[in-house]
């Protein structure tokens, strides 16, 4: 086991993890990194700074609803004769940690437990006859891949911190840091240490009621969070008490810029869903090409003391306008900006996954739901509901003469009674819509298709589909709309849909199979590809990277595109081609398409949105 | 692992009064002889506003969301239009401001323990007519008071606890059949709440909407045959960007309100400022809330107790029609909310008559999630609402 202070690096996680420590009510600290960064092993070693006996309580992936919110203890109710509840892990955490790894694989209904659970402080269990109350005031720490897919947003509404993403190229180098200073540390070296950051927080604990903030301070993160676009009051009052707890961590007994800094970077920056107003747009965003990757770490090495920084003048403090408050969330800003939010925090946050919908019924696979009447061998048996039904008729069963010789107090249970466990899995079609948004394709196809996306989300319900929006065009595809069955959103994201340049057919397909792949991974197995396209890629993958293979000879394309669909169709992903360019204009390039990726060729030069919809669903 | 033993919290005094619906209808088992049924009542659960007496941020104190707080109040005051859906961004206070509502209730008159809630007219009608039963004189019944129950369904419960089931306990204990009511049972006459109802599983949905649409819960599983009135206001919450909510489902909600983050720096300071008092000292903050309170509560019973005076002119019922004709809107239950509506709006603000003002006001609440959806349609639903109220509005000006 790894010692909180003997990890290297993550200095911000680190930080962020230890004003959790000193205000619980932040909810939770949330570490998005690459594989191997070390980020699991940090947060197990979150425990070594918390007071002894705190609980920890480690979520696995693979969690039944029962498990998770509490239920009848079976083995205990049989043995004793009387109902014995057993507590949930929600409910096991409270007061302490509920650390959930890989947190971006988590089932959607476990999520919503969760988030529940984080509004209430409480879970209720409403569920197999039992109606209780179980207290579930728990930390939150979370750790996750972003290459995964993303948390839901619900969820980090409810957490405090997220811990600005850092490429961390350098993890093996990371990694040989710890073993050398594991192998050279005394064990008393790291005792020692965890004790005086224990006492550290502990004081700092204290500190937190006598921690004074001014009104402009209060202003300034508010209209921080207003310009940055985050959504809700929530973490409004995150902000507030992580700068709080900034300052009480450093003995302070007022607010200081140090600590508002780290507040907007560790709250506010990670949510903001667009640029402060004199940044460029988004679409200028996208075109350039990110800055070179700043490794420079800020605020580190102060975990084993405090930063020693002499009290600020308190006329200064009052004299503290907006203005100076914009200066520092800049400031914030721009330490962060370059790799962070361009590639992680940004819109790409703001994916939501669907609900509990695109699920259906079944024996055996997928989360238990319910209990019906079955034969035996057909799936697993539901004890207690066939308890339930078994009980009533137990006193005339024992009657029955036939039934004589049974040992006394036996349950006879009959075929009847037998209920079989139904499980919801996550099944239905994703549609991956692939919208060509070159200068090729005419505005009222992008109207076209803008309407067929639209119906087929409002049938999405019906059909427990999914639907996902990928548009081409410039030097590569842009995934619009992760799957989702949002209404709201895939229109809002058609809205402002730009069209012209080139037509990057080949970064489609490998983004639309990225994308089929990802949802594979969350259980949907059915997934079909739309193209809305005229089929003439002439932009090859490479130039997203490099400007210079632009200019690629056509049979390169060509062969690049055969490839790439060949390989999806192996893959198993059905898929359509709908062909909106006008007849004589065409030479038979979405054709050929449709017919490399083994799909149907749709010709509709005045495709009505519901033509396409009735073809992607026949 | 902690465990605790149900059977020890429970009460004996809960065993009160028998369950006349377990008793009077043996339900009929084609295979077997139904064992026999006793009186044995079910554990008479207390509403759930009373279980979790967990503090709740005061209502009157919650800034903005103005839209949110009517759709519950007018709910309140007439609870026969049908509930509200509050669908908006995350974090802006959507179920805080519901679960506050339990405190601004009024209090409602039921026959005493009755886990139905029933008052005593529909509690004599259900029991007097059973068979073997005696005839029950009204004056014989006792009741008690009660605050309107909040009953809050959480998206795990299972089929049974929301309906109601056998108890199991009971059943395998004693071989008794006895009802064990679930969350229907307990919010008849009260509101019965969903967060994030857009993520509910399809198949309490169904239920749901059976519910809702008969006002009646019936039970017909593990041998148990009850039917008891389930009538409730339904309000929903949830986020747009999770999910859909079914259209079925969708056109149960008589209101629909719309929450949007606060964009403007002082009213989010204050919101900031006022929660963080509350977290400080939470009852030292309800103490200070408490006349704001107790006032809001008052003025929701006179508006109730007006409600039976109001008035509509025809007039304004013809424009209320040709403001949904012309919306195109599919039935009747458009221009019923409406009505319905504005007769608690006017009750509301202490009027007797309603009026076009009083509908202006209101007709987004009603219409929004009516509108039939186009999904080339960029313009906002409560814009086109306002701008054909204000072409039936200049019609009735002109032919006045």
């Amino acid at each position: 086991m790894i010692a909180f202070t003997d990890i290297v690096g993550m200095d911000l996680a680190k930080q962020a993890l230890m004003l959790l420590a000193v205000d619980p009510s932040l909810g939770g600290v949330v570490i998005p990194s690459a594989v191997g960064s070390g980020k699991s092993t940090l947060a197990r070693a979150f425990a070594d700074i918390l007071p002894d006996g705190t609980p920890f309580v480690e979520l696995p992936l693979n969690v039944t609803e029962d498990r998770l919110i509490g239920g009848v203890d079976l083995e205990a109710t049989l043995a004793s004769g009387q109902r014995v509840v057993q507590h949930g892990v929600l409910s096991k955490a409270h007061k302490g940690v509920l650390y959930v790894d890989s947190l971006s694989l988590l089932d959607s209904s476990a999520v919503s437990h969760i988030m529940d659970a984080m509004s209430r402080g409480l879970v209720l269990v409403e569920r197999e006859g039992l109606s209780e109350v179980h207290p579930a005031n728990f930390m939150l720490v979370g750790t996750y891949d972003p290459s995964d897919g993303e948390v839901r947003m619900g969820l980090l509404d409810r957490i405090g911190i997220i811990v600005p993403f850092t490429a961390q190229n350098d993890y093996r180098a990371r990694k040989k840091i710890v073993s050398i200073v594991m192998g050279t540390r005394d064990r008393d070296d790291t005792e020692d240490e965890l004790r005086m950051l224990r006492g550290l927080i502990e004081a700092a604990k204290v500190q937190l009621s006598h921690v004074s903030m001014t009104n402009e301070q209060i202003k300034g993160l508010i209209q921080t969070a207003i310009s940055l676009g985050v959504e809700g009051n929530r973490v409004d009052i995150f902000a507030i008490r992580a700068a709080i707890a900034s300052a009480a961590l450093a003995q302070r007994t007022e607010v200081e810029d140090e600590d508002l800094k780290l507040a907007m970077k560790l709250v506010l920056v990670p949510r903001a869903t667009r640029m402060p107003e004199r940044e460029a747009t988004d679409e200028e965003m996208a075109q350039d090409e990110p800055p070179p990757p700043d490794e420079e770490q800020p605020e580190a090495e102060d975990e084993n003391a405090p930063p020693d920084e002499p009290d600020a003048d308190a006329d200064e403090e009052q004299e503290e306008t907006p203005d100076m408050i914009e200066e520092l969330m800049m400031d914030a800003m721009e330490t962060e900006l370059p790799d962070n939010i361009l590639n992680i925090s940004l819109a790409s946050k703001k994916k939501a996954k669907s609900g509990s919908r695109g699920e259906a019924l079944n024996n055996r696979r997928g989360r238990f739901v319910r209990a019906q009447e079955g034969e035996m061998k057909s799936g697993k048996v539901a004890l207690i509901p066939t308890l339930i039904s078994a009980a009533p008729w137990q006193h005339s069963r024992r009657q029955d003469k036939k039934m004589a010789g049974r040992p006394a107090g036996a349950l006879i249970i009959n075929k009847e009674d037998v209920k079989i466990k139904k499980f919801r899995d996550k099944s239905g079609t994703l549609f991956i819509f692939m919208v060509d948004a070159s200068g090729s394709m005419a505005l009222n196809r992008m109207r076209q298709a803008k309407g067929a996306v639209a119906s087929l989300l409002q049938n999405a319900y019906v059909h427990r589909d999914q639907v996902a929006l990928i548009s081409f065009r410039g030097k590569q595809a842009q995934v619009l709309l992760p799957p989702s069955q949002s209404v709201d959103r895939a229109k809002r994201e058609l809205d402002v849909l730009p069209t012209g340049g080139g037509t990057p057919l080949a970064s489609a397909l490998f983004t639309g199979w990225e994308t089929a792949k990802q949802a594979r991974t969350k259980g949907i197995s059915q997934i079909m590809f739309v193209m809305i396209t005229d089929g003439r890629g002439n932009i090859p993958l490479q130039a997203a990277y490099d400007p210079n293979a632009e200019k690629a000879p056509k049979e390169e394309l060509e062969k690049e595109i055969e490839a790439l669909a060949l390989s999806i169709q192996a893959d198993g992903v059905a898929s359509i081609v709908i062909d909106t360019q006008m007849n004589y204009l065409s030479r038979g390039e979405a054709p050929k398409l449709a017919q490399k990726l083994g799909g149907r060729y749709f010709y509709l030069p005045n495709a009505k949105a519901e033509q396409i919809v009735e073809a992607a669903l026949s | 692992m902690t465990q605790t033993v149900k059977a020890a919290k429970k009460t004996s005094s809960a065993k009160a009064k028998a369950t006349p619906e377990a008793k009077a209808k043996a339900p009929a088992q084609p295979k077997e002889k139904a064992p026999a049924v006793t009186k044995a009542a079910p554990e008479v659960k207390k509403p759930s506003s009373k279980k979790k007496q967990a503090l709740a941020f005061p209502f009157t104190a919650i800034v903005g969301q103005e839209e949110m707080k009517l759709s519950l109040i007018l709910n309140i005051i007439d609870p026969r239009i049908g509930g509200v859906l509050v669908m908006g961004h995350r974090g802006t206070g959507k179920s805080t401001t519901v679960r506050a509502l339990a405190e601004v209730l009024p209090l409602i008159t039921r026959v005493k323990d009755d886990i139905y809630n029933r008052t005593v007219e529909q509690y004599v009608e259900a029991e007097s007519g059973k068979k073997g039963a005696a005839a029950i004189n009204p004056e014989d019944v006792k009741t008690e008071l009660i605050p309107v129950p909040v009953v809050d369904l959480p998206l795990g419960a299972t089929e049974d606890r929301v309906c109601g089931t056998i108890d199991i306990e009971k059943a395998l204990t004693s071989g008794v059949k006895a009802f064990e009511p679930g969350l229907l049972a307990q919010s008849n006459r009260g509101f019965l709440y969903i967060d994030e109802v857009n993520l509910l599983d399809d198949h309490l949905v169904d239920v749901l909407l059976d519910v809702a649409a008969s006002g009646k819960n019936v039970v017909e599983r593990e041998g148990i045959s009850i039917r008891h009135p389930a009538r409730f206001v339904l309000v929903g919450s949830g986020n747009p960007e999770e999910g859909e909510l079914r259209p079925q489902l969708l056109d149960r909600f008589g209101l629909h309100a719309r929450i949007i983050t606060i964009n403007d720096v002082s009213k989010r300071v204050d919101i900031v400022k006022r929660r963080r008092e509350y977290d400080e000292d939470p009852e030292a903050y309800l103490k200070k809330c408490t006349r704001e309170q107790q006032k809001l509560q008052k003025k929701i019973v006179a508006a109730q107790e007006l409600l039976t005076q109001v008035s509509m002119d025809d007039k304004v019922l013809t424009d209320i029609a040709r403001l949904c004709m012309n919306l195109g809107i599919d039935g009747h239950r458009g221009e019923l909310t409406i009505t319905r509506t504005a007769y608690a709006f006017a009750a509301y603000k202490g009027q007797t008559t309603v009026t076009m003002e009083h509908v202006k006001e209101i007709a987004g609440l009603c219409l929004r999630h009516r509108l039939r959806k186009d999904p080339l349609e960029t313009v906002d639903a409560g814009e086109k609402i306002d701008r054909e109220l204000a072409k039936v509005l200049g019609e009735a000006e002109v032919t006045a």
